[in-house]
């Protein structure tokens, strides 16, 4: 992969404009070539923003861990 | 949480994340058992001398009380595709979705929490049972962050991608030194009478 365009897709990766499977697509073979990436760039992996088909899994998942650490305590 | 329940952690990118940070114990701060599918534990180890490879092996050993690889008829697969050379891209999610059915059939009761990569947990959809739930390495590190269990989300992945920069910069020291021997072997060799063509 031309280096031009490795930097191009980690740059949209790390402002969540594509995702971790399609880097997976564009040659990148494991994530810790993509964190190597981000950090040659100074980024860092992005968060997840409450939006998109799964929100309503992920707000259960959030409540899980909540309750979860809760006990813990 | 008195029902069976289990973290299944779908790819790679949270191990490799939190162990370039350190950080793989906070896997297990909500007490609940972790769940590596046999797919996501070989692509996360199998690369010889990956930095991160042999922490996760060792953390795994550490901790078999809370966490475990599951063998998965994927994984079986995976093991085929690795000996003929093919693609073993995706597997590590169809080993989880296996491992999420398998372990739902065990007890009606049964719930699970599906550990994924930010992204892709954000735009691709994952058809999943009503027992079972999603969460983010991002989100994940929010909550513990909001618990008060770790200092900052940020600071772990900031640690993570800065480790890994060192971590590839390394590979591309070890690439160049290999090929600078190759090269000067290839020289000595046309440079010994004898062995030129």
């Amino acid at each position: 992969m031309v280096e031009n365009e490795q930097e191009r897709l980690i740059r949209q990766y790390a402002a969540g404009e594509i995702t971790w499977s399609a880097l997976r697509t564009r040659g990148f073979e494991n994530y810790l070539e993509v964190l190597g990436a981000l950090g040659e760039l100074g980024l860092r992996p992005p968060v997840a923003s409450m939006t998109g088909p799964n929100v309503a899994a992920r707000e259960r998942g959030r409540a899980v861990i909540r309750e979860a650490l809760r006990a813990q305590k | 949480m008195s029902k069976p329940f289990s973290l299944i952690v779908t790819d790679t990118s949270p191990l490799f994340t939190l162990v370039l940070a350190d950080s793989l114990d906070v896997l297990l701060r909500p007490g609940l058992p972790v769940s590596i599918p046999d797919a996501v534990y070989i692509e996360a180890t199998r690369v010889r001398g990956a930095p991160g490879a042999d922490r996760i092996v060792e953390w795994i050993n550490d901790h078999l009380d809370m966490v475990r690889i599951i063998p998965t008829d994927i994984g079986i697969d995976q093991q085929r595709r690795l000996e003929e050379g093919r693609s073993i891209r995706g597997l590590g999610e169809q080993a989880a979705i296996e491992t999420l059915e398998r372990f739902l059939r065990t007890d009606p009761t049964a719930e699970a929490l599906l550990l994924f990569e930010d992204t892709d947990v954000e735009k691709r959809r994952a058809v999943v049972d009503e027992r079972a739930s999603l969460i983010s390495t991002g989100d994940f590190l929010r909550e513990l962050e909001a618990a008060r269990l770790i200092q900052s989300t940020d600071q772990i992945l900031n640690e993570a991608a800065a480790r890994g920069r060192n971590v590839e910069r390394q590979r591309r020291a070890l690439e160049d030194g290999t090929t600078r021997e190759r090269l000067r072997e290839q020289l000595v060799h046309r440079d010994s009478p004898g062995l030129e063509r």
